[in-house]
């Protein structure tokens, strides 16, 4: 089987990895670079708990070859944080008992937070509707809406501080 | 699951399209995917290694080309055997199985078949029937299908399974369209008719 | 909207002596909100090698030959394993008998003869992960196809056997009640509503797949196995049997585990081919199922096929029940298979209501579907779905409101404890106090006013009530024992003072998302008297907890926590002698308060909790016959199950065009006792409606005629999405459990168990103009819409 060598740069470090062909972007991730905050769920693009960004767009690594990552820039949930501070969208998860398990919230946070930069004020439909690519099976969504809504609250108002 | 469906072609006789029909040589090349279609003694004892090794580099004429008297020698029979390899993609898997086929009934204008294939995670089972309707302006060919399928493809339901099923069966019959069009321009091709009524 | 989310707060923010009972944020999110958390698959051992499961494809199959040799000679494959290489026990055994169960074998891999699409047939092990698939692949299964079954109807009338020790596919035949007594309430009655229903089968969905990494060390023969489990005791000892590995040299270990929902409890072939392959190839294995394999192996849940009538007298007194079911087992005997259609179903039969004789009859029987298990509820919601579909028929027939039906029916406040005919005795409940709430959330008068409205503009609104009940906090053992448990239900518990003052509290449940670190911290800060932050929680491993039985049937607050408790105040006490010595008083002269003691009306002779802990390290100045340290284990082992009780209601809008159904409002009233905190409680209430809905509307098992699963994957399984499920309004009344020192009743399982009858009982009442009695779940649009208009439209 045929092997690449590529470059991924995932939060900020650059990782030089040689892949198979066939080698997810989820498992070359987890398995090669050691960023298992991302997690498996299917294997049908249906759950998302793999959600990661790619060049800044929320993709689910799974249905992505490693190969077809190379010299693109990855955020995993590793790279949410800074500083030590958490990422409003992690706060906004914590306050509202947005996760109970947790597998699926690394995904649900990917997403949200593309959901945050396209729309910084969504309603729960809104929400709701951009989430439809992340399964979760513990919290019935409806926590998970509420963080969503908190960390646009915070966004909102540290964007308004700045100005 | 159940299959059924009429192809019409126009301009033909019963006659052609149940000789295109019954020629191994011809439905291997029409139906997409399929490496061989070879007859086979024992049902239950085939090895599809040797005989993918077997087959002929080039296979003989078929129609339009072939004579209608060697497709004749070489037709189907009625309680015959025959081992085909098969790939069929269906949704993102590729599976090849290797299936045999029995013919239960054949008779003119009428033919029934039933067989089963496997592949490594995913098998079938099916029996199929046959029948050419003449009409007006050419010859319908009604067709039913009845399916059992099991492992990975199984899994994928009939959301995925019914547009594949559909697929290969309208590639199929628009390849033997195909060719039994060229047929009908063939220069004598009246004489070719006669010949092939004259068969039956 | 009404809003009424539960608000958390800062745990930094509540003070010490108010921790218990505040809905602060979880402690474990840190972790699983930046990647720390550490799944099973996330483990990464040097040496490891990766096992990949060959399946059947077919659901009932005899095995004529495997053919492994081309597997074997392929790159990067260690070695191939079939039935004939297992040299120990390898039996699946069941932890629960029954005395009519036919038990049957249920290899870890299949010899002759496969019972279910997935049934195991030979394992790989491989370098990698890939490899191990790609070997898989290509190993040879001669089959020859049997004829299928996958109701359990058709499996006990006409389908051929699976098992030669279950003649007819039965695996058991169970009652429970009166059937005389029943009869004969019939007979007198003045009026009867009777259903016929199914309760589908349902695929648990954790959305963490089952997974295990095994790792022996051949000179100490320690093996290690840290897997998806929720009980890791109970796993070390049936998998000590199954591989024939002494229970002391067997650690079994919960990572973060993503959710379970009962699909994490029972003991599967997989888990230990990856124990046992690990001790042949002396290489650390991990297995993690694909999506397809979770769908295809893990125990599901359901499974009914059920006939239920109910009697009432001529005001609408209901006089009796009766219920017929088959239960759909699948193909082999899971963990607790038996008593989840048995104990858990017919003794909860009796719902809410005052039911003076019930009659119920259940026939296992084995069908070519995985095993099917407990899943959230288990038995619970399948009694309550049948219960509370029957009242709304009976209401009906009555011509009753069906809010005043039940509560015309309900067992009266003042007769607690209660004596069901179906041999349990409710300790406490207040079932109006939950109506009563419902009906105010829901504006009920105003409701119907709409609905009459609506219906004149032909638009169909329908309401539905569920009003549940549930037994659990599993369980008193001696009685779970008389009922057919081959283990004890008690929990177990360890709470250990460090030299310096801090705390570390072991507990033998097995948390998946429940948030058992911070509610447990919540309990033995208060118990003790000391910070919250000084509390630290250990669950899920063998080698660090004493003993354990595991978390499910909502029993982590009411017996875990209660084994905490009781550690607790252990500790309490020894510290209070220590204390007494050092204060030069009398133990009777000591009283405990905030974790200070003192003497009796000489509050400044006190020593802080943590000062007695140091004291008790040090040793120096302990009372005679004392043995140095502060810790203590306990065994607790409850008095009587939990009751947890409540109402919910759906209202719905059916477009009768579509037969879509969109949801106006779903309330819920929840009495689960005590609530530790509430935050954790809302979300465990919001989760299990979520799943009701789900098979209500959405979910379901589906297998063609041969057996073969047509849902397995997520494309073709409806798991809920955001979008499907809809703002839930929630409220609580408490009614402390009597019997447990916390006064909690249990919550993991309420809304599962509550949901799916509002949802039909709403769906049914909008389509009364119709004529429908009755969909069966899922409610699918066509579903919906085939029942409106095979009755012809509006009558």
């Amino acid at each position: 089987m045929a092997e690449h060598e590529i470059t991924l740069t995932v939060n900020g470090t650059d990782h030089e990895l040689t892949v198979e062909s066939r080698e997810l972007l989820v498992h070359a991730l987890r398995e090669e670079l050691g960023y298992t905050g991302l997690n498996v769920g299917c294997e049908s693009t249906m759950c998302g708990a793999c959600t990661v960004h790619l060049d800044g767009d929320a993709v689910k690594s799974c249905t992505v070859l490693a190969a077809q990552a190379d010299g693109q820039e990855v955020t995993t949930v590793e790279g949410l944080a800074e500083g030590g501070e958490f990422h409003p969208i992690q706060e906004g998860f914590q306050e509202e008992h947005g996760l109970q398990c947790g597998y699926c919230t690394p995904g649900m946070m990917m997403t949200a937070t593309q959901l945050l930069e396209e729309n910084p004020d969504p309603n729960d439909e809104e929400i709701r509707d951009a989430l439809e690519g992340n399964l979760c099976r513990c919290t019935g969504y409806q926590n998970i809406v509420n963080a969503v809504e908190n960390a646009a609250e915070k966004m909102g108002a540290s964007t308004q501080g700045d100005d | 699951m159940e299959f059924e469906g009429t192809f019409t072609i126009e301009e033909v006789s019963t006659e052609e399209v149940w000789l295109a029909l019954s020629d191994p040589f011809l439905i291997k090349q029409c139906l997409p995917g399929c490496q061989f279609l070879t007859r086979v003694e024992d049902p239950d004892d085939v090895d599809f290694e040797a005989l993918g090794e077997q087959e002929p580099d080039e296979d003989p004429p078929t129609l339009p080309e072939a004579a209608p008297e060697d497709i004749s020698d070489r037709a189907f029979e009625e309680g015959g055997h025959y081992a085909a390899l098969m790939q069929i993609g269906v949704g993102s898997v590729k599976p090849t199985f290797r299936t045999v086929v029995t013919i239960d009934e054949r008779e003119f204008p009428a033919m029934n078949a039933s067989g089963e294939g496997s592949a490594t995670d995913s098998s079938f089972e099916m029996s199929s029937g046959m029948t050419l309707v003449e009409t007006d302006g050419g010859v319908d060919i009604e067709w039913e299908a009845e399916a059992d399928v099991f492992g990975k493809i199984a899994q994928m339901g009939q959301r995925v399974i019914s547009p594949v099923a559909n697929r290969v069966v309208s590639r199929f019959f628009g390849s033997v369209e195909d060719r039994l069009t060229e047929v009908a321009k063939e220069d004598d091709s009246e004489g070719l008719r006669d010949r092939v009524r004259n068969l039956l | 909207m009404t809003e009424m989310s539960v608000e958390s707060v800062d745990p930094d923010d509540v003070d010490a002596a108010d921790i218990l009972g505040s809905a602060i944020e979880r402690r474990e999110d840190p972790a699983l909100l930046t990647g720390d958390a550490e799944y099973t698959d996330d483990i990464q051992l040097p040496q490891m090698t990766h096992m990949a499961v060959k399946r059947s494809q077919h659901a009932h199959a005899t095995i004529e030959g495997i053919d492994t040799s081309a597997a074997e000679a392929m790159d990067d494959v260690v070695a191939v394993y079939t039935a004939e290489d297992i040299d120990v026990p390898g039996n699946l055994p069941t932890g629960w008998l029954l005395d009519t169960l036919n038990q049957v074998d249920h290899p870890i891999l299949a010899d002759d003869r496969v019972r279910y699409q997935g049934d195991a047939i030979a394992v790989v092990i491989a370098e990698e992960r890939y490899a191990a698939h790609d070997a898989v692949d290509a190993i040879d299964v001669d089959c020859e196809r049997l004829e299928a079954v996958t109701s359990p109807r058709e499996a006990l009338d006409t389908a051929p056997d699976l098992h030669d020790d279950a003649p007819g596919n039965t695996a058991f035949e169970w009652e429970i009640g009166d059937a005389e007594k029943t009869s004969a309430a019939f007979e007198s009655a003045s009026h009867t509503a009777s259903i016929d229903l199914e309760n589908q089968l349902i695929i648990p969905n954790a959305m963490e797949p089952r997974a295990a990494v095994a790792d022996y060390n051949p000179s100490t023969e320690e093996l290690e196995v840290a897997m998806t489990t929720q009980n890791p005791h109970l796993h070390r000892l049936l998998m000590s049997g199954v591989i024939d590995h002494p229970e002391h040299k067997l650690q079994i270990r919960a990572p973060d585990v993503g959710g379970g929902f009962g699909s994490k409890i029972h003991h599967y072939a997989d888990e230990a081919l990856a124990a046992w392959t690990a001790k042949q190839v002396e290489r650390p294995v991990k297995w993690v199922a694909t999506r397809t394999e979770t769908y295809l192996t893990d125990a599901q849940g359901r499974g009914h096929e059920t006939h239920g009538e109910i009697a009432m007298d001529d005001d609408g007194t209901i006089v009796g029940l009766k219920v017929e079911t088959e239960a759909n087992l699948g193909a082999y005997l899971s963990t607790f298979a038996p008593a989840v259609p048995t104990y858990l179903y017919g003794t909860l039969l009796s719902g809410q209501y005052d039911i003076p004789a019930i009659h119920c009859e259940v026939t296992g029987a084995f069908t070519n579907v995985p095993p099917v298990d407990a899943y959230r509820g288990a038995g619970r919601p399948e009694a309550s779905y049948v219960v509370e579909r029957l009242i709304h028929l009976a209401a009906k027939k009555m011509e009753m409101d069906p809010a005043e039906f039940r509560r015309q029916n309900f067992v009266p406040d003042d007769a607690f404890p209660y004596e069901t005919q179906v041999a349990v005795a409710y300790d406490s409940g207040e079932y109006e106090k939950t109506l009563d709430r419902a009906l105010e959330m829901l504006d009920y008068e105003d409701f119907r006013e709409r609905q009459r409205e609506a219906r004149e503009e032909g638009r169909y609104l329908g309401v539905g009530f569920s009003a549940y009940i549930e037994a659990c906090g599993l369980a008193p053992s001696e009685l779970a024992g008389q009922l057919g448990a081959q283990a004890g239900l008690w929990e177990s518990s360890l709470v250990r003072f460090q030299p310096s003052g801090t705390v570390t509290a072991y507990c033998g449940t097995s948390g998946h998302g429940q948030g058992h670190d911070t509610t447990y911290a919540q309990i033995v800060a208060n118990e003790l008297g000391i910070d919250y932050e000084d509390v630290d929680v250990v669950e899920g491993d063998t080698d660090e907890i004493p003993q354990g039985m595991g978390t499910y049937g909502s029993r982590s607050a009411a017996v875990g926590g209660s084994a905490l408790v009781k550690s607790s105040q252990k500790v309490v006490e020894k510290a209070r002698s220590i204390a007494a010595h050092q204060l030069e008083a009398s133990e009777a002269d000591i009283d405990f308060e905030n974790g200070e003691f003192h003497v009796t009306g000489a509050p400044d002779r006190s020593m802080h909790i943590t000062e007695v802990a140091e004291q008790a390290y040090l040793a120096h100045n302990m009372p005679d016959e004392t043995e140095p340290g502060l810790e203590a284990t306990s065994f607790y082992d409850p008095d009587n199950f939990v009751f947890p009780f409540g109402m919910h209601a759906a209202i719905v809008e059916i477009d009768p065009d579509t037969g879509e159904i969109e949801f106006e409002r779903y309330v819920a009233v929840d009495d689960v006792g005590n609530q530790i905190n509430p935050k954790i409680v809302e979300g465990q209430i919001h989760g299990g409606v979520a799943q009701g809905i789900g098979q209500a509307l959405y979910e379901a098992a589906e297998y063609d005629e041969n057996g073969q699963l047509l849902t397995g994957s997520m494309q073709d399984y409806a798991v809920p999405k955001a979008e499907h499920i809809p703002e839930m309004e929630t409220d609580s009344t408490v009614t402390p459990s009597p019997h447990n020192p916390l006064g909690v009743k249990g919550v993991g399982e309420a809304g599962t168990i509550a949901a799916p009858q509002a949802v039909v009982n709403a769906v049914v009442d909008a389509l009364e103009p119709f004529g429908v009695d009755h969909i069966d779940m899922p409610l699918k649009d066509e579903k919906v819409w085939r029942a409106i208009h095979e009755n012809g439209g509006e009558n």
